[in-house]
């Protein structure tokens, strides 16, 4: 159930959500944080499907903040200002919690922590979530401030380069970025390479992606930096995500290689290749997986703090 | 005062002794799971309805969690003329039917790539030379490097001739590096001499540390979430004791009736299938003092401890009680009665509810009687700990206010709907002072995932890893049959136990065993 609200405020929201709660014989109680996503327009729908899957995990109360980018007020011949419009989505729209969309006009757009306070789920977790292009620093974002933990997503964003570098330099523990995110699979599969006999050093490993891929970077930092080994970044022209990984011990080589989108073939010595299912992460399990956890990341933290310089990425 | 010992020498004996740590693993690193190293499970009994319903399935959701190896393999081994791919498409009927995350096709192929079947009775050598074979072909195929897991689904007199053929078949032992374990499921024998004995057959052929005895009940949710409420929170602890605690119950009530089971059931009773080690377990995770970490080692001590400090009463006429099913109404279902049931003799003196008190001697519990109760073709299925506390000392009200305010109770419900009820005095709306029982729930099914693992993906996770702390030990075995034999043996000097219509919570009976000491049982 989709309800609008064009030309609404903050308490009638309140009370219509309230509302909805009693119609429905549900408590808002057992929310275990709320979700405020800072998108556009164009992203809102992916966004919130991604958010409603993953408040199936983690039941949440999702607030969807869409700035708009003129500063214009809205307002009527005889004067009256309407500055906000909004939207409360329930039951078979929304995931297992609400849904709230916020259109903010006018000035505003200058005031939206104080615009989502008031919505907020009481005593639990505010995770901000940027599904596109992050503010310039997360942590001095007026969203961004009020937030237990931010989740931004600098690979689809407009210059993943360029926006991971803003984020690196800003960062705060509370900050993480959904590049990192998407290689669990990936470590976990490359850790597990390591828990089989000879238990000897690695020698060097090479990380193998598609051009200028900054999870393949991060990859590579967090190789070199606990394995202590030169690590080389190897770019596939026809790949579009990381395409594979070495590693070298005394006894020869070890390769995952993804040549399809869920298939990875792992290559040990003196052993027949074996195929697994990988099935490339969707952006709902990767939201899901940020969700899971709200403390700071150390392990992230140190990679990209010590890690990121100690791989030679191409120019 | 002693100088303090140089640090030098103990650390660099230490480092020796270290086993290789991989560096990718960083305790830190909450987001990588644990996946199991390579190995196969081998399942005997793979045919039976454990298997079918709970086993494969798990194995399968195990793998589409990611959680298994690349190189893993599962074998079957059964008496059916069966080949491998004949077994894989029973194993994927079972799946399909009954797994709990969705079918993916790459799952299955990467899983079924490495299903095996070996058909053999149990008392065949040569079946079991062609099981050595086919986990020596996996280990070469498919890389599970010698680790192997042996679960044991099969009715526990088979147990001995299955590890002695293990033993002579040198399956059970492994090369150095290598594992080997076993899995096996309740019951660990009928009494005490009984388990034993089947303690001695199954570690003459593996060591202590390698054999696994399930208790489904561990790998739930909520059981792990009592230690999480107890030793994670600072407000329920304090009242954990006799000076606040009036009694415990501990209930474990099915709606089903002894089903296909009677060759197993009669005889052994609910007592024997239930208590001795469900709510036993359960009565001792409630009980015990805090372990000083979640080690196995630790919380087996704590559990080990309590339940050496459990005291049987010795007036067993009045403390425990005993039923048997009768025709009843089952809800909106006709059923029929224990003794009228396929394969069950009309005489039978086989409990089918079965009630205790239990007291322990400590200065925590000094003078709370736990009650544990189970049956069969009861109300409804559930399972729940209520501890029920005493009434204030003083009401401070009109006596007439405080009348329909019962006692404060914390209830753990375990099974189904999963999750946690306070109940507590509140006034009611109006102008006059009235105090009622009202409820506060916590549902674990919506604070966090619909999806919470199933108890067997859990353990036999935890199998795989070699990680104990949910498995109880022999010792624990033992001691649940030490509360439970004199009980078994005062029962057996009577008559038939009382019947109670299908349907009800239980016999008269056990109401009054707990009427006699100002008690009820709560309504689950």
């Amino acid at each position: 159930m989709i309800v609008e609200m064009p030309d609404s405020t903050t308490s009638e929201i309140s009370r219509k959500i309230d509302q909805l709660h009693e119609e429905r014989g549900e408590s808002a109680q057992s929310r275990v944080l709320t979700l405020i996503i800072s998108t556009t327009d164009a992203e809102l729908e992916n966004a919130l499907e991604a958010a409603n899957a993953a408040s199936r995990e983690h039941p949440c109360r999702i607030i969807a903040v869409v700035p708009s980018s003129s500063r214009t007020p809205i307002v009527d011949d005889d004067g009256t200002c309407h500055p906000l419009d909004a939207q409360v989505r329930f039951g078979a729209d929304a995931g297992a919690g609400e849904c709230i969309v916020l259109h903010p006009h006018g000035g505003l757009n200058d005031h939206l922590d104080t615009l989502v306070m008031p919505l907020l789920v009481p005593d639990v977790p505010i995770v901000a979530w940027w599904p596109t292009n992050p503010p310039f620093n997360p942590s001095a974002d007026s969203l961004g401030r009020m937030a237990t933990a931010r989740v931004t997503d600098a690979l689809r964003s407009d210059s993943p380069a360029a926006t991971f570098a803003e984020l690196r330099e800003n960062r705060t523990p509370e900050d993480t970025d959904m590049s990192w995110t998407r290689l669990t699979v990936w470590r976990a599969l490359v850790a597990s390479l390591l828990d089989r006999p000879p238990y000897t050093p690695v020698l060097k490993a090479t990380v193998r992606s598609g051009p200028a891929y900054l999870p393949a970077y991060l990859l590579a930092a967090w190789l070199a930096l606990t394995l202590k080994v030169p690590v080389t970044l190897e770019t596939d022209p026809d790949g579009e995500v990381v395409t594979g990984v070495s590693l070298w011990r005394e006894d020869g080589e070890m390769s995952l290689d993804r040549p399809h989108e869920d298939k990875c073939i792992i290559s040990l010595p003196n052993q027949k290749p074996q195929t697994l299912s990988v099935p490339r992460r969707t952006l709902e399990d990767c939201l899901s997986e940020e969700l899971r956890r709200l403390d700071p990341d150390e392990i992230y933290a140190e990679v990209v703090d010590k890690g990121w310089d100690l791989v030679r990425r191409p120019a | 005062m002693a100088e303090p010992k140089p640090a030098q020498p103990q650390a660099s004996a230490q480092q020796a002794s270290t086993p290789w740590h991989n560096p990718l693993r960083d305790s830190r690193d909450l987001r990588l799971p644990r996946i199991a190293g390579p190995c196969s499970l081998v399942i005997f009994g793979v045919t039976g309805d454990l298997s079918k319903k709970k086993l494969l399935p798990a194995v399968y959701d195990l793998a589409n969690r990611g959680l298994l190896p690349v190189n893993f393999g599962l074998v079957g081994f059964g008496r059916r003329d069966w080949t491998n791919e004949q077994f894989a498409a029973f194993v994927e009927e079972n799946v399909r039917a009954h797994s709990r995350t969705p079918f993916n096709e790459a799952t299955w192929k990467f899983l079924s790539g490495g299903i095996r079947f070996v058909q053999g009775t149990f008392d065949d050598p040569a079946a079991f030379q062609r099981l050595s074979q086919t986990v020596s072909e996996l280990d070469s195929e498919r890389g599970t490097q010698g680790n192997h897991a042996f679960y044991m689904s099969v009715p526990p007199r088979a147990f001995p001739t299955v590890s002695k053929m293990l033993r002579d078949s040198g399956l059970s032992h492994s090369q150095s590096g290598a594992w080997r374990r076993v899995i096996i499921e309740k019951p660990f024998g009928h009494d005490l001499q009984s388990a034993k004995e089947l303690d001695r057959v199954v570690s003459d052929v593996f060591d202590p540390g390698s054999v696994f005895r399930i208790d489904h009940y561990l790998g739930k949710e909520t059981v792990q979430n009592l230690l999480a409420l107890r030793f994670a929170n600072m407000m329920f602890e304090p009242i954990w004791n006799a000076n606040y605690v009036d009694h415990v119950q501990i209930t474990m009530a099915e709606d089903i009736g002894i089903g296909g089971r009677a060759g197993y059931y009669d005889g052994i009773g609910a007592a024997r299938d239930v208590i001795q080690n469900h709510l036993l377990q359960l009565l001792a995770l409630t009980a015990m003092e805090e372990p000083v970490s979640f080690s196995a080692a630790d919380l087996t001590a704590e559990k080990t401890k309590v339940l050496s400090a459990v005291r049987v009463p010795h007036d067993l006429a009045h403390t425990t009680a005993r039923g048997q099913y009768a025709a009843g109404w089952q809800g909106s279902e006709k059923v029929i009665g224990y003794l009228d049931e396929k394969g069950i003799d009309p005489n039978s003196r086989t409990e089918t509810y079965a009630a205790i008190r239990l007291d322990i001697d400590t200065r925590r519990w000094a003078g709370v009687p736990f009650y544990l109760r189970t049956g069969k073709r009861l109300g409804k299925r559930v399972t729940e700990i209520a501890v029920v506390f005493k009434r204030a000392p003083h009401l401070p009200f009109e006596q007439t206010a405080t009348r329909e305010l019962g006692q404060n109770a914390v209830v753990i419900r375990v099974q189904p709907d999963e999750g946690i009820t306070l109940r507590f005095g509140a006034k009611v709306p109006g102008t006059a002072m009235e105090v009622r029982d009202v409820s506060m729930d916590f549902n674990y099914g919506s604070s966090f995932t619909e999806a919470s693992p199933e108890a067997y993906e859990r353990l036999i996770l935890d199998v795989l890893l070699g990680d104990p702390p949910l498995f109880p030990t022999t010792r624990e075995v033992e001691l649940s049959w030490e509360i439970l034999d004199p009980i078994e043996q005062y029962w057996a000097t009577l008559g038939q136990p009382q019947p109670y219509r299908a349907g009800t919570w239980g016999p008269k009976e056990a109401d009054e065993m707990l009427a006699r000491e100002g008690r009820m049982w709560r309504m689950p």
